[in-house]
């Protein structure tokens, strides 16, 4: 009868703000009774107090393990796994054994956000790690609200140049810099003109138009700069005026569908300059899609990549499998500094992380390349610099470091390194 | 289970896309139109909300337009932006009937979804517009997170009372009318076309609104927050909440979003069971909604209250 007489509407209206208010009283007891520097709060369910209690600090792994980018959230999760697993072994950090909570995102912004909201509030997340550009672009407002540090091993995108730094890292190069290495391996080849073959994305747009900066500059004619939506069955219009104008080269940022056609298409369309291509192209099954007479000895292409020459990436390399894949020592490097930063700040909380990380990563302390290195020097009272595997990991104002570019060559069939550019090459 | 936190989201998402069902309710259920471009009115909105918030474009910003207004005004924008895209459309395909109106509006949509990839003066084209203003920052001892799941509930209520208000009244059975015989409607002396583009422009308003607060909870206004499949998650909260009412479309709104947060509730701790998991949720996602399509508890539900007054 009650049901009758408030009637159904207000009865829901009711719920809600009764459900609203419980919901914001129950946080407030919370903070008034949480010790400070306490992990996990009291709401999570009981499998987390027991834990929190056996000393555990979580860290969110937020990737995507289905849709496009299936392939590398795996790749990242599994690197990072490995990473938490070395820190274990070592005793875990001093807020206690890391655990991680894994997500799947789908690389779509609204999940990543729910799942990281879930993280931190039930879990009690102090790091959430991994999610692609445009999940780790929406959780920048949550990170600094919730003071939890959000870190990605891949997401280049220009947006985060502006908005990381306080809580939000990545230990991967800005797309910027791929698009100073193109624009310094083309102004360096002697062309007279270029043209810019670039498929809609925000990952190809980006360091495109750093490219036609730099090139512009070296006083190169651009022809063409055309901007083309992938998932064509022909680039024939794009493709007539950017050969009508004749370049000695074409800057190609596309992926592989796209790329495979465009590339095609161009030969037979009488384009006999040559190429330098993006990262997605830089796979040996292009030489299949393609054939390879068609691009041996003209076809470049550009990416980021670890220097293998490094000795913590060689010693990486021997310690884990899976070294080798995109990513993986970036990402092993995100979870390492993260314990650090755990270790050193003696704080168990995202805002003790996000105090000491970029001293952890860049000091005139110890050398260090792993976490037992780091936590025996920490133990001595020392600083500590860490060295990753990834490389030497030196956080600029807005929280990215800086990378070193791979120049490769097709060559009878495989791609051949030709060039290297290290991150010291674009400082200043 | 941490309830609380599942509470607020259920009620910030719930309600945001509660709008929308209200709306496709409204034009569906009571005006006979299938609109199956919904998204675009929601994307108009959490664009021109992006877009007047938003400060003035530097740096490698592609977008011509960022106006830097208070958050009142550009909530109102993205309500006029909605309602203007609306009577934009509403013109020539409100002409249509049944599935041809579900194709056009449709089409409609997809050409949106387009228009916002590539016009980069616009909204930034596949970047998007990010950092979009939220405004709710400082509320005392009250946390953000409660005081914007309030101002979502309230929206979605607003939009319920008047929605109900306006089917209540002879309007509302001018509209059944309309609905079950426009035929005879029309010899009874009813404007049928000018009826249709009013429910068609009226339900447009909150659908923008709604556009809006989801910009400022996503912080983003991204063409591919804006695809299809956000109009058939409505359909799907429409479908399983049961057409006839408006309860319906809000409970099964609430339902749906209240089901995918308890199943990612739950913490995975490797990297393979989470794999599992995300493959196994679209299977259990899909059981769940035949069984709720046979068994039909929101319609129950709804009509038993129904029964009650």
């Amino acid at each position: 009868m009650l049901l009758k007489r408030l009637g159904w509407l207000r009865l829901l209206a009711a719920l809600m703000a009764f459900s609203l208010v419980a919901a914001a009283c129950g946080d407030d007891d919370d903070v008034a009774t949480d010790p400070p520097a306490e992990q996990t709060d009291g709401e999570g369910p009981p499998a987390v107090e027991d834990s929190s209690a056996a000393g555990e600090v979580t860290v969110g792994v937020l990737v995507p393990l289905t849709g496009e980018l299936g392939e590398f959230g795996a790749i990242v999760a599994d690197a990072i796994e490995f990473g938490v697993s070395e820190i274990n072994d070592a005793g875990g950090t001093q807020c206690g054994m890391i655990r991680t909570v894994v997500a799947d995102t789908g690389g779509d912004a609204e999940t990543g956000i729910r799942e990281a909201t879930n993280m931190i509030e039930s879990e009690g997340a102090v790091a959430v790690l991994g999610p692609t550009s445009g999940v780790m672009v929406a959780l920048v407002d949550l990170a600094k609200r919730e003071e939890v540090v959000i870190m990605s091993p891949y997401a280049g995108t220009i947006t985060l140049n502006e908005l990381g730094g306080d809580f939000v890292y990545r230990t991967v190069s800005s797309d910027l810099g791929d698009g100073a290495a193109s624009g310094l391996w083309l102004s360096s080849r002697g062309y007279e003109s270029v043209a810019f073959l670039i498929q809609n994305e925000e990952s190809t747009i980006s360091p495109a138009e750093v490219a036609r900066g730099a090139v512009e500059t070296s006083g190169i004619d651009i022809t063409d700069f055309v901007v083309y939506n992938p998932g064509q069955p022909s680039y024939q219009a794009e493709l007539t005026t950017v050969l009508a104008n004749e370049p000695d080269a074409i800057f190609l940022a596309g992926g592989q569908e796209s790329g495979v056609t465009v590339i095609k298409e161009a030969v037979v369309g009488g384009f006999d300059g040559e190429w330098l291509f993006t990262a997605d192209l830089a796979v040996p099954e292009i030489f299949d899609a393609v054939g390879a007479e068609l691009i041996n000895d003209v076809a470049f292409v550009e990416f980021a990549d670890a220097d293998p020459s490094l000795p913590e990436f060689i010693s990486f390399e021997e310690r884990y499998d899976a070294a080798g894949d995109p990513f993986a020592p970036n990402s092993f490097d995100m979870v390492t500094l993260v314990a650090l930063a755990l270790e050193a700040s003696g704080q168990c909380d995202g805002a003790g992380v996000n105090s000491v990380i970029r001293d952890v990563a860049d000091s005139d302390g110890t050398l260090v390349s792993t976490f037992a290195e780091g936590q025996a020097a920490l133990a001595a009272g020392e600083s500590i610099n860490y060295e990753g595997a990834s490389g030497p990991l030196v956080f600029d104002e807005s929280g990215t470091v800086s990378g070193a570019y791979t120049i490769q060559q097709a060559q009878a069939g495989e791609w051949v390194n030709i060039e290297f550019y290290p991150a010291s090459t674009f400082d200043g | 289970m941490n309830w609380p936190q599942i509470i607020v989201t259920v009620v910030t998402l719930g309600s945001i896309f509660g709008v929308v069902t209200l709306s496709l309710n409204l034009q569906h259920a009571r005006g006979g139109m299938i609109n199956f471009g919904i998204v675009a009115y929601f994307a108009v909105g959490a664009y021109a909300y992006a877009i007047f918030t938003q400060p003035a474009p530097q740096g490698l910003d592609q977008y011509k337009f960022g106006f830097g207004w208070p958050w009142p005004v550009a909530l109102v924008a993205a309500a006029a932006a909605a309602l203007l895209f609306a009577a934009i459309t509403g013109w020539p395909t409100l002409r249509l009937r049944g599935e041809y109106l579900a194709l056009t509006t449709f089409a409609f949509a997809e050409v949106f979804h387009s228009f916002l990839l590539n016009e980069r003066r616009i909204g930034n084209g596949t970047v998007g517009l990010a950092n979009v203003k939220r405004p709710i920052s400082d509320w005392g001892p009250i946390e953000e997170k409660y005081v914007f799941a309030g101002a979502a509930a309230l929206l979605m209520i607003a939009t319920l009372l008047v929605f109900r208000r306006l089917l209540r009244a002879p309007y509302g059975r001018a509209l059944d009318a309309i609905r079950d015989d426009e035929v005879a409607a029309l010899a009874a002396g009813k404007p049928v076309q000018r009826m249709r583009r009013q429910v068609f422009l009226i339900s447009a308003i909150p659908v923008g609104i709604a556009g809006g607060l989801y910009a400022m909870f996503t912080t983003l206004a991204q063409p591919s927050l804006f695809t299809a499949e956000v109009t058939f998650i409505v359909w799907i909260a429409l479908v399983l909440g049961g057409e006839r009412s408006v309860y319906g479309a809000v409970a099964g709104t609430l339902g749906l979003i209240f089901f995918e947060e308890v199943v990612r509730a739950w913490p995975f701790e490797t990297v393979r069971s989470a794999q599992i998991a995300a493959s196994a949720e679209h299977i259990v996602t899909g059981l769940l909604f035949i069984a709720v399509l046979r068994f039909q508890p929101f319609d129950r539900i709804a009509e038993r209250v129904k029964a009650t007054r």
